[in-house]
């Protein structure tokens, strides 16, 4: 059973994607690490052209770190003053990211360019948990106790403009989170990711954030930069699928809860080593894709306005008629989806929690 | 003799893992191999 995409013009099966973005979702809530360097690469496996998956997968990124951040808002476990600073950087590497995006677009390079900045992060991030994690087997084998430095200074933290920071009870350069949020904000506008594999190491090491602050303040930096990603990709190439990304939120909801449970029951360090060995396969496929397999045109989906139902009809006429409005709407419908789900989420933590005093 | 048989397991552990590193190191090192000589041949 085949759902055609309105805005990307493509056949997709929903059963799959829904399977595919839950177990990404169960791999975020297990590892704590965002999907979008998962979910893109499958999205483009599953046929969805690269510049529409990267846009639709920052739309879903929105609507789970709006939910995550819902969370942490509730528990009191967010930097608001850190976040903003990282945000004012964000804000800058973003634009940058889609006059990057937009210029490889305009010579007709954005899909390898996508490729190949996939095959890179994939194999980095892959190469890097492998050796951290089959380091850490290693030391719990032989039972070792390796004291770290506490205090490492780099450059950026001789940066002018220093300010204080209550809630981490921190004094730092103002430069420090701006520098961090640009970096972020240019590969999450080219990417279609959240970023929060470069945030959290920067937050814990760089910034020396207490990690209790660092998931919250992460998911809230992340609203930000996927909300201007989101934006910008709506009204420069109108490239959002609202079906899409009901699906993807959807799937990746459901599975981000399921795997918050998991890892309170497993201990997920030794699963790392696997989820690296899925990395550098996924890497080596999208290589195999760009590199090896026969260039083979896809065979465009000729359907006419008549032939769609009403609700896609709906979708096509509203992004192409008002751009600016279906911007806003996809990101105001990925908040909802976000927010509903926090809270949905809550009420059956306090549920959950009557029964048990009642029995 | 009881002394022998643990030294020649430790040394069997030991080779099995050094095996299993080099393994790794070999198929990471074939990995980046072949992206880089891919991306290589794709741009020329």
């Amino acid at each position: 059973m085949d759902v055609f995409l309105p805005i990307a013009q493509v056949f997709v099966n929903p059963i799959e994607i829904l399977i595919l973005s839950a177990i990404v979702g169960v791999l975020s809530g297990l590892f704590g690490v965002g999907g979008g360097f998962l979910m893109t690469p499958f999205l483009i496996f599953l046929g969805v052209p690269p510049a529409y998956a990267v846009a639709n997968e920052a739309n879903n990124i929105l609507a789970t770190s709006v939910s995550g951040s819902t969370t942490h808002y509730l528990k009191n476990t967010l930097d608001y003053k850190m976040g903003l600073m990282i945000v004012i950087g964000g804000i800058i590497g973003t634009s940058l990211g889609i006059y990057t995006f937009s210029y490889f677009k305009g010579i007709g390079k954005i899909d390898t360019v996508i490729s190949l900045a996939y095959m890179y992060i994939l194999a980095i991030i892959g190469t890097l948990m492998l050796v951290e994690s089959l380091g850490e087997i290693d030391k719990a084998k032989k039972n070792l106790l390796i004291k770290k430095k506490i205090h490492v200074h780099y450059w950026i933290h001789g940066l002018p403009l220093r300010m204080r920071f209550p809630k981490s009870k921190l004094y730092e350069s103002a430069f420090t989170p701006i520098i961090i949020g640009l970096m972020v904000g240019f590969i999450a506008a080219i990417m279609g990711i959240g970023g929060a594999f470069i945030l959290v190491p920067a937050m814990i090491y760089i910034i020396k954030m207490p990690t209790k602050l660092v998931p919250g303040t992460s998911l809230f930096v992340t609203i930000f930069v996927s909300v201007i990603v989101t934006f910008l990709h709506s009204f420069n190439y109108g490239s959002i699928d609202l079906l899409l990304v009901f699906m993807l939120v959807v799937g990746s909801i459901i599975g981000v809860q399921i795997g918050q449970k998991l890892g309170e029951k497993i201990d997920s360090s030794g699963l790392k080593a696997l989820l690296a060995v899925l990395l550098l396969i996924v890497g080596i496929a999208i290589a195999y894709d760009t590199f090896f397999a026969e260039q083979t045109f896809e065979e465009i989906a000729k359907i006419s306005n008549k032939d769609l139902n009403f609700f896609s009809l709906f979708i096509l006429e509203f992004s192409e008629d008002m751009p600016f409005f279906y911007g806003l709407f996809s990101i105001m419908f990925a908040i909802f989806l976000g927010v509903a789900a926090a809270f949905i989420r809550r009420f059956f933590s306090n549920l959950r929690k009557k029964i048990l005093l009642k029995s | 003799m009881l002394t022998s048989n643990v030294k020649i397991l430790k040394t069997l552990s030991n080779f099995r893992a050094t095996f299993i590193k080099t393994g790794i190191f070999v198929s990471l090192a074939a990995y980046w191999g072949i992206i880089l000589v891919g991306t290589f041949i794709t741009f020329n």
